[in-house]
């Protein structure tokens, strides 16, 4: 063998989402964790947003001037904050669990970049179903709390393009968090060095 | 062009610092080992056995002198060529198998094949042959958890030959099995390097694999202290 002849090693975006699936599926506990708590945070974040566009749409149509306290916001802050680095934990703990996996599979040929694409995908699959948990969940909470005044029915009274651009925001935002969660226990995983990982005994 | 040694190391040397100590794990280590050879390394615990075996790997990187695979230099690649290295040319073996946990047995077999840009179907068929080979054509849709330790081991055998390497590394493999599934380990492994001429190196303290190889290299302190024909 010369140093001409030495290839590449392959591992697609495809082969990342299959192994971070069975992943999930049989680590079900800990995902159900990250993904809640997403969705609490979240959601949170959702029923503040949708009361108000439910108050400004009451408004429009000739109701009474009604609106979210700005404090609040700063709460949804601090609840979101707080979702992330409960996330960014239980992906450290993740790590450790799985260090003779990562070495393992670095001497199958993995490169840094591989592992870090495995963990990311992971939380990109959690971060998709909280979001959109999150998001349902907010979306009651938010009827449930200006149906009083404004009618249960409002919810249908929004336009529906409003609607699906609040759902599409809150779900790039909980991937976005629980992705920027997990960019140091995955960065973490891939400076793993085969050896030591191997030699750690859980 | 395809060279007889396909492992030499020349002069190599692997020093750690630990406080203001230096520990000599591997103090000047020369070695060939050619195409198709069973080699059994022995000593005792702290001997320098694993961290040549994770030198020959291309795991860890000599302090001083230089590991050749295949007559390339490892000490002169980069991170992307050693993947492929450890990818294509080495198979691993390892006393706690090492499977991952959350795939089948015919998945963790198929791994590899990924890493090496073999299509999926492909890939699956080679590691169903490969398991049959290894006579658990049965029990490929199982878990690691759902087989035994020998079953274990035999799936991480075919792991190991999953991209047709030249060299088998094997650190302990029958240090947590039983002495008859240890036999039986041991057959198979020597069975493939006669019959596929495989090169084998085994680091191990199991009297039967020794008996088993072509040569046996006894470390002590960091150095060879003899090698025997077998």
């Amino acid at each position: 063998m010369t140093r001409e002849e030495i290839g590449q090693v392959h591992f697609s975006l495809g082969d990342a989402a299959r192994l971070s699936y069975d992943h999930i599926k049989r680590r079900l506990g800990r995902a159900a964790i990250n993904v809640a708590s997403i969705a609490l945070g979240l959601s949170f974040y959702t029923t503040l947003v949708l009361s108000d566009t439910f108050y400004g749409t009451y408004e429009g149509l000739g109701g009474a001037q009604l609106s979210v306290e700005s404090y609040q916001y700063w709460l949804v802050m601090v609840a979101l904050v707080v979702s992330v680095v409960g996330i960014t934990n239980a992906m450290l703990i993740a790590v450790y669990e799985r260090y003779r996996e990562i070495g393992t599979m670095k001497c199958l040929g993995a490169l840094d970049r591989h592992i870090i694409l495995l963990f990311m995908m992971e939380s990109g699959f959690q971060g998709l179903a909280g979001g959109i948990l999150g998001f349902t969940l907010g979306l009651m909470a938010a009827v449930v709390s200006t149906g009083f005044s404004t009618g249960f029915d409002i919810v249908f009274k929004v336009p529906a393009a409003r609607m699906l651009t609040l759902f599409g925001e809150s779900v790039l935002l909980a991937l976005t968090l629980s992705m920027v969660a997990t960019i140091y226990p995955a960065w973490r995983a891939s400076k793993l060095r085969p050896v030591e990982a191997l030699r750690y005994e859980l | 062009m395809s060279y007889d040694n396909v492992i030499e190391l020349k002069e190599l040397h692997r020093h750690y610092t630990m406080g203001e100590d230096t520990v000599k794990a591997l103090d000047g280590v020369d070695l060939e080992i050619k195409r198709g050879e069973y080699v059994s390394i022995v000593g005792p615990s702290g001997s320098g056995k694993t961290t040549l075996f994770n030198l020959i790997g291309g795991l860890d990187k000599p302090s001083n002198g230089s590991v050749f695979i295949d007559g390339v230099d490892i000490a002169q690649l980069d991170a992307y060529e050693l993947a492929w290295l450890r990818c294509r040319k080495i198979g691993y073996i390892f006393q706690s198998f090492n499977l991952i946990q959350v795939l089948t047995a015919l998945e963790n077999v198929a791994l590899p094949t990924v890493f090496a840009g073999v299509a999926r179907d492909e890939g699956l068929k080679k590691a169903e042959y490969l398991l049959e080979s290894v006579g658990l054509g049965t029990r490929i849709h199982h878990r690691p958890t759902e087989l035994s330790a020998g079953q274990q081991q035999r799936v991480a055998i075919a792991r190991a030959l999953a991209n047709d390497p030249a060299i088998i590394l094997a650190d302990e493999p029958t240090g947590n099995l039983d002495l008859n599934t240890g036999m039986e380990i041991i057959d198979l492994l020597h069975g493939l390097n006669k019959t596929r001429g495989l090169t084998l190196v085994a680091a191990t303290h199991d009297l039967k694999m020794i008996k088993a190889s072509d040569r046996i290299v006894w470390m002590r302190d960091g150095q060879i202290e003899k090698i025997e024909r077998g």
